[in-house]
C-alpha cells in the first residue's frame, strides 16, 4: 500500500556512467513507450554532453512532500511514484525536485515520472532504460556496487569520473 | 503507469530490427486488444535496442496504416487487393515505359521476386537505400578487406571509426565498448564531425571539410602520411596508421553519410588503409538489407537510381519507399509528375501515395519471415514481429496476385566478396565529383546522422517518441556563424537551399569547423531544401544553403 515519506530507501537505483553515455536516448524511447507514452527519463544539455537524468528515488522526497493531491508517493519498497490518475498536473513537484529530473506533460497535463519499472522488477528484469542502453553507460545498482566499480557517485544520482573524462 | 504485463509474440521470436545493419532483436508485448509496446527483455543476443528499434512496435497497430486498396478518382474508390494487384500488373504491362522502385529493407527474396517481376512486365527496377550506403556497398563489395559485422569489434585493440557511428548504429556501440573495456587504452581515431557523439570518445580526431572527396582524402592522409591540400589540422592524421597497424587486432569502422560518389570513393579508402594495417573493416550501413538489396538488384537485372528516376515513365511503381523524400522532389517530382500512372504498394502513407493513382497496402517486412544480409556474410533470418493487420498480405501476395512468375529464392548472396557495383556503373554516377558545394555564400550543409529518425523520415515522423523528442529538424553550426547570422542556441531558423527553404531549430557547438553545418535529415522540407537533381548536388550530398532568423 502506497505511504507518504515514511518507508525505506530503494537499495538500487538507476545511475549514469559519464564516460559511456554515447546520447543516443534509447533510454529515453524505452521509457516512453513503456509508460504510456510518457517518458520518465529527460536530457539536460550540460555542455560537452547531453545526458540523460533519472529521478533519484530520494529518501526524503522533495517531490512528495509537496503534492498537494498526494499523488505523489513512496510506496513500502522505497519506490516513488506518480499516481497518474490523481495528479492534477500543477507542476509542484517538478519545481520542488532539487534535481530537475521531473517535467510537466504538456498534452496529457500530468508529470512524467519513473517509477523504477515496477512491473519489471517483478518479473526480475532491470528497468526499461538499463535494459536498453547499449553502453551499459545507465546501470541499476547500489551505491556500493557502483563505488566498486571505481566510479563516483555525483548526487547520489549520476557516477562518473570527474571531470568527465571522454578523452 | 507502467504497461501491464501481458503475451509476448513468441518466446522464440526472431524479429530483427533492419532500420540499420546492426540487426538488433525485438519482441513486442500485447497489452491489449490492437495494442503493442516493445519487450526489453534479454533474448537471442539482445545487447540493447535504440529509440528506432523500439519504434518499429509501434507501427503494428498505427492509426494511419494503409488497410485497404484505393484508386484514386471516383472519390478514392476501394477495390479488393486481389483486382488492385491485376490493374496494378496490367498497367506496367501495357506501359511503354515503366519503373519499379523497391525498398531495399524488403527481405532479399521479395527483392528477387520484384526483379523477377520486373522483367516479367518488362519495367525496369531498382532497390532504394540511402545513396551513402549505395556507395559503401559498391565501394567496399569487390575489395580484399576482410569485412566484419559489429560483434567482431569486441575483440579489436585499435580503432578508426569513420562517421558518426554511435548516432547512425548506436547499438554498435556495445561491441566498441567492450573493445574499450577489454583495452582501456585503445586508441580511437575518430574521422566525422568535431560535435558529434563519436567525436566525444575520441582519443584523436579529424573533421572533414564538406566537400566531396573530404573524408577520403582524410584516410587518403591517413594511409600516406602527407596532408597536402588538406587543411592545417590534418597534419595530425599522419602516424594514425601506426597507432592502427601496432594493435594486434586493428579494426575501422565505417558508416556513410552524404552521396554515393562520396561513399565509395570513401569505401575504396578504406579498402586501401585496410590493406596497409591489416584491419579489419566493419561497414555499418543506415539500411539493415543494403548488402542485401545491392547484391540482388546486382543479380536480377536491377538498374542505377540514376537511370530509373529519371523524367520519362509512363508508369512507376514504388514498393514501400518514399521517392519523394528518398530522393528530394526535385528528382522524384518530375519523375512522378510526367508518369501517367503511379502506383504505390507499402504498409504506410507517404508523400509517394499521396501522388498515386493505385494505393494497395502492404506488411512491413517485419510482418513476415524471411532473410536479410546485413553484411557481406552475414545472412539472417528472421521471424515476424507480429502478424500483419487482416486483409493486408505481404509484398510477395501481392506479386503472386498480381502474376508475377514463381522462381527461385534469392541465389548464393551471402559470402564471397564479390563486384556488385554493375548496376551504377552507368556516367551518372561517376565514384567521385570534387567540390560542387564549392564557394559561394552561405554555409555548406550535410544531412546528420540521427539515432531519433531512420532515413528520410517518412515512417518516423509518424511515431509517437520520434515526433516527441525531435519534432523539428536541428541545424548544428559553429558559434560565429551563428553569431553572424545573429542566432543563438534554441533559435528557429531558416535554411535556404537550391530547393527551397525550411525551418530548422539552431544547436551551437563550439568545437565545430566554422562555414560549415549539419542537419537532421529526415524531414521533408530540409530534403526538398537540399534541391538534389542529376546534374548539380546528386540525393545525399552536402549544398550550399543560407540561414537566417525565421
Ligand atoms: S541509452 Fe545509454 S548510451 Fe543511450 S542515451 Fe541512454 S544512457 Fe546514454
Ligand atoms: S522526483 Fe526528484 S525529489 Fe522526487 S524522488 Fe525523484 S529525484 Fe527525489
Ligand atoms: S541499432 Fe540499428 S538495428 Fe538496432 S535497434 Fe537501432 S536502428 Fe535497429
Amino acid at each position: 500500500m502506497p505511504v507518504k515519506a515514511t518507508a525505506a530507501q530503494v537499495d538500487r537505483r538507476v545511475v549514469l556512467d559519464l564516460d559511456r553515455c554515447i546520447e543516443c536516448k534509447s533510454c529515453m524511447a524505452a521509457c516512453f513507450y513503456g509508460h504510456g507514452e510518457m517518458a520518465g527519463v529527460q536530457f539536460v544539455d550540460i555542455g560537452p554532453a547531453v545526458l540523460p537524468v533519472v529521478c533519484r528515488q530520494c529518501g526524503d522526497p522533495a517531490c512528495v512532500e509537496v503534492c498537494p493531491a498526494e499523488a505523489m508517493t513512496r510506496d513500502d519498497r522505497g519506490v516513488v511514484a506518480r499516481g497518474l490518475f490523481s495528479c492534477h498536473g500543477c507542476g509542484s513537484c517538478v519545481r520542488a525536485c532539487p534535481f530537475g529530473v521531473l517535467s510537466l506533460e504538456m498534452t496529457g497535463h500530468q508529470v512524467t515520472k519513473c517509477d523504477l519499472c515496477d512491473d519489471r522488477l517483478e518479473r526480475g528484469l532491470e528497468p526499461r532504460c538499463v535494459a536498453v542502453c547499449p553502453t551499459k553507460a545507465l546501470r541499476f545498482a547500489t551505491v556500493d556496487e557502483v563505488e566498486v566499480q571505481g566510479l563516483t557517485v555525483l548526487g547520489g544520482r549520476i557516477a562518473g569520473d570527474h571531470p568527465i573524462r571522454r578523452r | 503507469m507502467s504497461s501491464p504485463e501481458g503475451s509476448t509474440t513468441a518466446e522464440t521470436t526472431a524479429a530483427r530490427c533492419l532500420l540499420c545493419s546492426v540487426g538488433c532483436p525485438v519482441r513486442a508485448l500485447r497489452v491489449g486488444p490492437d495494442q503493442y509496446v516493445p519487450d526489453y527483455v534479454p533474448h537471442a543476443g539482445y545487447v540493447g535496442l535504440c529509440g528506432r528499434g523500439s519504434v518499429l512496435v509501434e507501427w503494428l497497430d498505427h492509426p494511419d496504416r494503409l488497410r485497404q486498396a484505393r484508386r484514386s478518382g471516383d472519390g478514392g474508390r476501394t477495390l479488393a487487393v486481389k483486382d488492385a494487384a491485376r490493374r496494378m500488373a496490367e498497367a506496367l504491362r501495357v506501359a511503354g515505359s515503366a519503373v519499379i522502385v523497391a525498398d531495399g529493407n524488403l527481405d532479399v527474396d521479395t527483392l528477387a521476386a520484384v526483379g523477377r517481376f520486373a522483367r516479367d512486365v518488362g519495367a525496369r527496377w531498382t532497390a532504394c537505400v540511402t545513396p551513402g550506403d549505395a556507395g559503401l556497398v559498391h565501394g567496399l563489395d569487390g575489395s580484399r578487406a576482410k569485412l566484419v559485422g559489429p560483434e567482431a569489434l569486441a575483440e579489436a585493440d585499435a580503432m578508426l571509426l569513420v562517421g558518426d557511428v554511435f548516432a547512425a548504429q548506436p547499438v554498435a556501440s556495445h561491441w566498441i565498448y567492450a573493445a574499450r573495456d577489454a583495452h582501456p587504452r585503445i586508441p580511437r581515431l575518430v574521422i566525422a564531425g568535431a560535435n558529434t557523439a563519436t567525436a566525444k570518445f575520441a582519443t584523436a580526431q579529424f573533421e572533414p571539410v564538406l566537400v566531396d572527396g573530404a573524408a577520403a582524402a582524410a584516410l587518403a592522409a591517413v594511409r600516406t602520411g602527407s596532408a597536402e591540400g588538406l587543411p592545417a589540422e590534418a597534419r595530425g592524421l599522419a602516424g594514425w596508421k601506426e597507432q592502427l597497424a601496432a594493435g594486434q587486432h586493428p579494426a575501422i569502422v565505417v558508416t556513410a553519410e552524404g552521396g554515393y560518389g562520396e561513399a565509395r570513393a570513401l569505401a575504396e579508402a578504406v579498402a586501401a588503409l585496410a590493406a596497409e594495417t591489416g584491419a579489419m573493416v566493419c561497414p555499418l550501413t543506415a539500411y539493415g538489407n543494403a548488402w542485401g538489396a545491392m547484391r540482388v538488384a546486382a543479380a536480377e537485372g536491377g538498374a542505377c537510381p540514376a537511370e530509373i528516376l529519371k523524367p520519362g515513365a509512363d508508369v512507376v511503381l514504388a514498393i514501400g519507399c518514399d521517392l519523394v523524400s528518398a530522393y528530394g522532389a526535385a528528382v522524384a517530382g518530375p519523375l512522378l509528375d510526367g508518369a501517367g500512372d503511379v502506383i504505390y504498394v507499402g504498409p504506410m502513407p507517404n508523400r509517394t501515395s499521396d501522388r498515386a493513382s493505385l494505393v494497395i497496402p502492404a506488411a512491413f517486412a517485419f510482418e513476415a519471415p524471411g532473410r536479410a544480409l546485413l553484411g557481406p556474410d552475414r545472412l539472417v533470418e528472421f521471424g515476424p514481429l507480429m502478424q500483419p493487420p487482416a486483409g493486408v498480405p505481404t509484398v510477395t501476395e501481392i506479386l503472386a496476385l498480381a502474376g508475377a512468375p514463381t522462381g527461385a529464392p534469392a541465389g548464393a548472396i551471402a559470402g564471397a566478396s564479390t563486384d556488385v557495383s554493375a548496376p551504377c556503373r552507368a556516367p551518372e554516377m561517376p565514384p567521385s565529383a570534387a567540390g560542387r558545394a564549392g564557394d559561394g555564400k552561405g554555409l555548406v550543409v550535410a544531412l546528420a546522422s540521427d539515432p531519433v529518425h531512420f532515413g528520410d523520415g517518412s515512417l518516423t515522423s509518424r511515431a509517437a517518441w520520434p515526433r516527441a523528442v525531435r519534432p523539428r529538424p536541428v541545424l548544428a553550426l559553429a558559434e560565429s556563424d551563428a553569431e553572424a547570422a545573429g542566432l543563438t542556441d534554441g533559435h528557429v531558423a531558416v535554411v535556404e537551399g537550391p530547393g527551397g527553404s525550411a525551418e530548422v531549430e539552431v544547436a551551437i557547438r563550439p568545437d565545430q569547423r566554422a562555414g560549415q553545418g549539419w542537419v537532421t535529415g529526415a524531414f521533408a522540407g530540409v530534403r526538398d531544401a537540399f534541391g538534389w537533381s542529376w546534374d548539380g548536388a546528386r540525393p545525399g550530398e552536402p549544398v550550399r544553403m543560407e540561414v537566417r532568423k525565421a
